[in-house]
């Protein structure tokens, strides 16, 4: 193959900007990350630890408002400006959900799960999986998606069986609405099945349409949007289980959903670059 | 001169990989009934909506624009 017609190498296409940005998110959520190991230790004062919690919520807030911009700068009017506005929406839900869990918690002291938060958690779903769904739809006339899609519906449904054998049936149904009251067992029922068939198994099916594009550019983004769906949809299910364990969030959890929407907004900055004319 | 072929598979490539690009031309190229190697420039008006159709879910209107303004530059 001549040069011309090679793969591009991500140093040629993505910005020096989208390195800063990329960067100083990271650093935004390491710092949140070692505020999260603090918080959950015990050693921070009142109000360094409401400031810390507030910091972690609003990093959500700046993550979704990141994916939004990007979206709306690639324009509502493009078939991909509406994919990536359904992915910031997404991780806008969660940020929201984040809100009202932080209030609940910090300041009215109230047990936030379930809650209000939940609607805006569970909507986040809806946003992810009709994302992903149309990211994978668009490929149809491009590449063969009948199979991805088949093997992720495969895929999905023995991930499906294994939720319901190894959590659901042992530990979430048994606890029943005794134990984790009417709405606590719907949402700890959705979650995981959401993460399975919701996040996870289109998830799978994206991965599998774009990994024919190569090194396109154009898959580029979608492979670290990948990423973070199964960083989500694994965080998600380990709080299932430890809600029902009794450990509750732990910092490693909180951190899994920082990495997974801290992806979603990596990914939207390499979308732009890889949407640049050159 | 670089045939018509090579010029959409070199403007496609960095895009969606060098497998897909091909599959576009193939594909434009048995919808006006000839191979992939007969395209010529008369057949332009046929390859740019074609890439246009299979792009414009991919890839905003910007940068199709530019890939079909490279393709017939022939660079």
């Amino acid at each position: 193959m001549s040069a011309q017609t090679s793969a591009p190498r991500a140093r040629g296409v993505i910005t020096s900007g989208t390195y800063l940005t990329a960067g100083v998110l990271v650093a935004l959520a390491a710092i949140f990350s070692f505020l999260s190991s603090q918080m959950y230790a015990g050693t921070l004062s009142d109000g360094a630890y409401t400031a810390a919690y507030w910091y972690g919520t609003l990093l959500q807030v700046l993550l979704a408002s990141v994916v939004i911009t990007v979206a709306l700068k690639i324009g509502l009017n493009q078939r991909v400006g509406v994919q990536w506005l359904l992915v910031g929406s997404g991780v806008a839900s969660y940020a929201l959900g984040d809100i009202v869990w932080t209030v609940l918690d910090l300041h009215m002291g109230l047990d936030p799960y379930p809650s209000v938060a939940d609607v805006f958690y569970v909507l986040q779903y809806g946003f992810f999986v009709a994302a992903l769904v149309l990211a994978v739809r668009s490929y149809k006339d491009l590449t063969p998606v009948r199979t991805p899609i088949m093997i992720a519906a495969l895929v999905g449904l023995v991930l499906t069986a294994a939720v319901l054998m190894f959590l659901l049936v042992p530990y979430i149904f048994p606890a029943g609405t005794a134990e984790l009251g009417f709405w606590g067992l719907v949402v700890s029922t959705f979650y995981p099945l959401g993460d399975v068939l919701l996040i996870f198994s289109p998830a799978l099916a994206l991965s599998l349409v774009i990994r024919q594009l190569g090194a396109g550019r154009l898959g580029w983004p979608w492979w670290i949007v990948v990423v973070g769906a199964f960083v989500f949809a694994l965080t998600d299910t380990a709080y299932s289980y430890a809600d029902w364990a009794g450990s509750g969030l732990t910092a490693t959890l909180e951190m899994g959903w920082v990495v997974a929407n801290l992806l979603f907004a990596i990914a939207a900055l390499v979308a732009r670059d890889a949407y640049r004319v050159r | 001169m670089a045939t018509l072929r090579e010029r959409v598979i070199a403007a496609l490539t960095p895009y969606v990989g060098a497998t897909v690009a091909d599959t576009c031309v193939r594909g434009t190229a048995l919808s006006i009934g000839k191979s992939a190697d007969e395209l010529n420039d008369s057949d332009l008006p046929a390859l740019e909506s074609n890439v246009r159709r299979l792009l414009s879910p991919v890839a905003p209107s910007t940068v199709i624009d530019d890939l079909l303004a490279q393709i017939e530059r022939g660079n």
